[in-house]
Order: C-alpha cells, then structure tokens, then sequence
C-alpha cells in the first residue's frame, strides 16, 4: 500500500481510485456467486444448504458495487468542491496582499463588496466541503459494516461446503475463499480510503 | 510594479504598468496598459496569476476597481491572461475582448462570471463613453488568433508581442538607441512568430495608421522615429527560423 497522501487533491483521486477497484473486485464476487450457483446445483440435495449463500455472496457483491460508485460520485463533488475552495482560498490570499500593498490608495474601498463575496463563498464552500466528507465518511462505514457479512458468510459456505460431499466439496471450500479474499481486498481499500477521508477532515 | 502615464487628454488617459520588482525571478517580465475614460476603464494584457496582487494594488491606487468594466486578453498565452480566474472574482461585472478562436480554451483560466466577446478575424471596434478604439488583426504574430489595440486620438499602438525584448526588470521604459536594442528583440521575433506573410502583412496595415507609440507586451515602448525604424526593420526580419544562439 503506497504511503498516505497529504494533498488533498490527491487523496480525493485516491479514494476514488481505490473505490474503483473496490468495484472492480465486488464484479469478481459477482461472478462467484454465479459460479457458486451452478456447482451447488450440480451438487443436487447435498448442498441445498449452499444455495441460498449464493444469494447473499450477490447480495453482497451488489451492495459493495452500487455502494463503491456512490462514493466515487461523492468523491468527484469533493474533488470539484476542492477546486473551487482552492480558487476562493487564492483569492482571498490575493485581495489580502492587494489591501497591504494599496493601503493608502484612495480607492482601496472599492475593493470591499468583492472581498466580502468572495469571503461568503469561502464559507459557502467550507461548509459543503464539510458536508460531502461527512457523506464520505458515513458511505465508507456502511459498505465496512456490509463486509464484516462476508466472514460469516464465508464461514457458512465452509460449513455447507463439508456437507456436500468429496466431488464438490473443494469447488464449494473455492467459493467460500474467494468470498473471504474478495471481502478482504475490499476492506483493504475501504481502511484505506477511510484514513484519507481523516486526512481530508483536517484541511 | 511601476506605473507610468503615456497619454492624457479630456476624454482618456493611457497608463502603463511594469518592471514590477516584487516578480519571481522565474517569470518574464511583463507590460500591463489600461485605458481610463470618464467612467469606465479597459485593461490591457493584464498579465499572469503571479502578477494578480501586484497589479491589482497598481491599479487601485489610479482607479476604483469597479470602474475596468472592459478587459483585453490580445490573445490565450499564460503571461497575458492566466489571472483571468481572480479578475473574475474582482470584476464580475466586466467584459473580456478577446480572438473567438481562443474562447473556449481561455476560459480554462477560469470565468464564471465576466462576459466574453469574441473579436472577429477581420478585427472590431470599441468605444468606451467619448474613446473610439481599434481591435488590429495581428495574427500568427505570434499567436495564430491575436489582436493589437489601436487609438488614433492618442497615437497609441498597443502590439502585443510585437515589438518585445526579453529583458530585466530595470530596463528603462522606452528604447533609447533602436541599433542596440536590435539584438534584444531578433530572437524573440525570428522564435516566436511563425509566418513572413502575416507579418508583412502586419506590416503594410501598420505604416498606414498615425502612430507615436508602439507598446508591446515585453521590454520598451517604440516612441517617435523608432516606430519606423521597427516596421522598416521587422518587414526585412526574415522571421519562423530557428537558429542557433551562436549564430545571433
């Protein structure tokens, strides 16, 4: 795992990054869940108790998918929002040396009613900026307390998996690994992306 | 950043703004001119982001913000218009003249709120209250959609990169000896402008206006008999070459 950012810039790309790949590996899920399927089927009786897992490995996978691209939606506003704060913030910085280096010009007040709109929409931005990362954050906690299901569901699948005798017993044991692998990847980038949120909150 | 009055009359006044001390090292040094009539103001060139605050405090002290209710960007370079996003929070009100070529690529400088009028190839015409002025095609010189500001009142002839030197912030304000001046504008015009037929072309439309200044962008302003002596010398610049600097 590459070393945590400090531009805040960045750490938007970055989580939207990560959360790509999120998506990308909740897709891989998604087609074990098929694979799952068809060899609980073939199993017959013997892994009746294997099907309906399959259902919530898909579940699972949906979630994480639909859950990864709301937050990279959320994490472009962010990155657009960073944008125009950045640009306020210059201004700002830029009208400060202005009143400095003109500060005895007898036209320094015409400056005023432009100083103060671009001061009420720093505030405007600081605010929205602080609202989408508490989106962020709360988006990335949901998605993290759906995975804490995989390790149960991964647990289960062993257990059906041990009662569906030898033939498919190792595709099923497969299938209960990959859910736990995936699950885990996942988590991964979602701890990832949840210091880089804690980074964002100090800007 | 040094001011300096060029014109005065009772309808306007020309002032330069320049050889600005507060600039870093690594950005070339650049030439702002506005134009002050009764009640509004256009700003020429205003320059890159690294210039705003600088600029801006020059400004202030000659004139109340809200009165540059035009802009002029000759055309899309960095050093010319790259403040463009901060103008536009100081003067949201304005209107920004510029080539229609580079329109949407100088709106990357950022411009929520100022208005863009788009200059025709074949050039335009402004008046600002009693003040008539000249949009002059000046274009691959250098830049392909590119204009000069022309104000017969005044004699003035704001040309862009036309007529620029690469030199230091202390150079004086005008050219003093045309010969010696020579060899810190060759380069720059053999470089950067790209076609012998626009800028003979340039040329020819030029030596029919009445001109006593010529103001470019970078270096020293052309004054007097040195106007010629620049047309006379650029029309035999063979230009769109490169060369090595120890061939200049």
């Amino acid at each position: 795992m590459s070393e945590l950012s400090t531009n805040y810039f960045v750490c938007v790309a970055e989580i939207a990054a990560k959360l790509d790949q999120a998506t990308r590996i909740a897709q891989q899920l998604s087609l074990t869940a098929s694979n799952a399927r068809a060899v609980a089927l073939r199993a017959g009786e013997r892994a009746a108790g294997f099907r309906p897992l399959t259902d919530f490995i898909d579940r699972l996978a949906e979630i994480t998918i639909k859950s990864s691209r709301s937050i990279n939606l959320l994490a472009a506003t962010l990155s657009q929002t960073s944008a125009d704060k950045v640009r306020a913030d210059s201004a700002i910085e830029h009208f400060n040396i202005v009143f400095i280096k003109a500060k005895d010009s007898p036209f320094i007040d015409s400056l005023d009613e432009v100083y103060q709109r671009c001061q009420t929409k720093q505030r405007q931005l600081d605010k929205s900026y602080k609202r989408q990362i508490d989106r962020l954050s709360d988006e990335l906690i949901m998605l993290s307390n759906e995975l804490r299901n995989a390790v149960i569901l991964a647990t289960l699948s062993r257990v059906e998996a041990s009662q569906a005798g030898i033939e498919y017993q190792e595709a099923l044991i497969n299938v209960a690994n990959n859910v736990e692998g995936a699950a885990s990847k996942i988590k991964e980038h979602i701890n990832y992306s949840q210091q880089m949120v804690s980074t964002l909150e100090e800007y | 950043m040094k001011t300096h009055k060029l014109f005065e009359s009772k309808s306007h006044t020309w002032l330069m703004f320049g050889r600005d001390d507060d600039k870093p090292n690594e950005i070339i040094d650049t030439n702002q001119y506005i134009v002050i009539t009764h009640k509004n103001a256009l700003l020429m060139d205003p320059g890159g982001i690294e210039l705003f605050s600088s600029m801006l405090a020059a400004v202030i002290k000659q004139l109340p913000a809200d009165k540059i209710t035009h802009l002029f960007a000759s055309h899309q370079d960095p050093d010319i218009i790259s403040s463009l996003g901060l103008w536009d929070q100081a003067l949201p009100s304005a209107t920004l003249h510029s080539p229609w070529i580079w329109e949407s690529f100088i709106k990357h400088f950022g411009m929520n709120n100022i208005s863009y009028s788009a200059i025709p190839d074949e050039g335009s015409a402004l008046k600002i209250d009693q003040v008539n002025l000249e949009f002059i095609p000046a274009h691959y010189l250098h830049s392909s959609g590119n204009f000069n500001v022309y104000d017969a009142e005044a004699k003035i002839l704001m040309s862009g990169d036309i007529g620029a030197a690469l030199e230091s912030v202390e150079a004086p304000l005008f050219v003093e000896n045309f010969d010696e001046h020579i060899s810190k504008m060759k380069m720059f015009h053999q470089r950067w402008m790209p076609s012998n037929e626009a800028k003979n072309d340039w040329v020819s439309r030029v030596r029919k206006l009445d001109i006593d200044m010529m103001c470019p962008q970078h270096g020293r302003i052309f004054k007097g008999d040195d106007v010629k002596r620049f047309l006379d010398w650029f029309e035999a610049l063979e230009v769109g070459v490169i060369r090595k600097p120890s061939a200049e």
